[in-house]
């Protein structure tokens, strides 16, 4: 695996728990276990999205570089691999 | 994958409720050419389309018409508020109650629920633009039929906007489909599928 894919499949993770425990935390809302599992994994999921942005291209709209072109189409989409 | 954001799009404050207006409206939830049929055309078709501009704009357009969906959807719920027994009778929003109540289910005006023979994935690139195109003139012309049946300003309102994205789509549906062009032999677009055949780059 190269550091691109390890990365990603870190933001995967961190973006999974995040799923996960919002779910969880849509019907147990004040579970303050849950709420700081969620602001541990959010910060981790922020820093690893700044990384892959600004190495490896966008995720989203707004992390599109603008600098050197519009970069959102001339990455792969995920079903390239 | 996609995240939700919890906000509209276009901003929707409609204060009079009116069931029978809402049961026009709802075509562009689930009638032919309503805009849950636009997302899923639009998104089904980028997994075969080999040029990222092209997967680019039908993945854009296929997600701002899920936020379509949600306007729309919003929409009928502020047309559907508050309504008494008697009200639901004389507007003719009867039919519709009797099954959902005021719950938003995509049906056509006419009350034929959504069906995705509605939507084209013909897996070659020329014919599916094409018919992304077509299918943003008709939603056009189902808001411009819809803007003349409307009076309440609250409603015209996001409606107009949503026609004039209808517009946008196609124009850039036509860029796409000109980027797809200028990749094929011009002398006979149609001497291979870029979405199937080998192609030779030019």
């Amino acid at each position: 695996m190269n550091e691109r894919q390890k990365l990603m499949q870190k933001i995967q993770a961190c973006c999974f728990v995040l799923t996960e425990t919002g779910l969880y935390l849509d019907t147990h809302p004040s579970c303050r276990k849950a709420l700081r599992y969620f602001e541990k994994y959010r910060r981790m999921r922020d820093e690893a999205v700044r990384q892959y942005e600004q190495r490896y291209g966008a995720l989203t709209y707004t992390g599109a570089d603008t600098a050197n072109g519009w970069n959102w189409v001339t990455e792969p989409f995920p079903w390239e691999a | 994958m996609w995240i939700y954001e919890k906000k509209l799009e276009y901003p929707i404050n409609i204060k009079k409720p009116d069931p029978k207006l809402a049961q026009l409206i709802i075509s562009q939830l689930g009638g032919p050419d309503g805009e849950l049929g636009a997302s899923m055309r639009y998104l089904n078709q980028r997994y075969s389309m080999p040029y990222r501009q092209v997967t680019g704009v039908l993945t854009d357009i296929g997600t701002e018409e899920l936020a379509h969906l949600e306007m729309v959807a919003t929409i009928l719920s502020q047309l559907t508020r508050n309504l008494t027994p008697e009200e639901i009778e004389k507007s003719g929003f009867a039919t519709y109650f009797v099954d959902h109540t005021t719950g938003v289910y995509p049906v056509s005006a006419a009350g034929v629920p959504f069906d995705m023979k509605y939507i084209g994935v013909k897996g070659d690139a020329i014919a599916d633009l094409s018919e992304d195109m077509a299918a943003e003139q008709k939603a056009r012309v189902t808001y411009d039929n819809l803007i003349r049946l409307i009076d309440d300003p609250d409603v015209c309102d996001p409606i107009r906007f949503l026609r004039e994205r209808e517009v946008v789509h196609y124009q850039r549906f036509g860029d796409a489909l000109r980027v797809v062009q200028e990749q094929l032999d011009a002398r006979n677009f149609y001497g291979w599928n870029p979405e199937f055949d080998k192609v030779q780059k030019k």
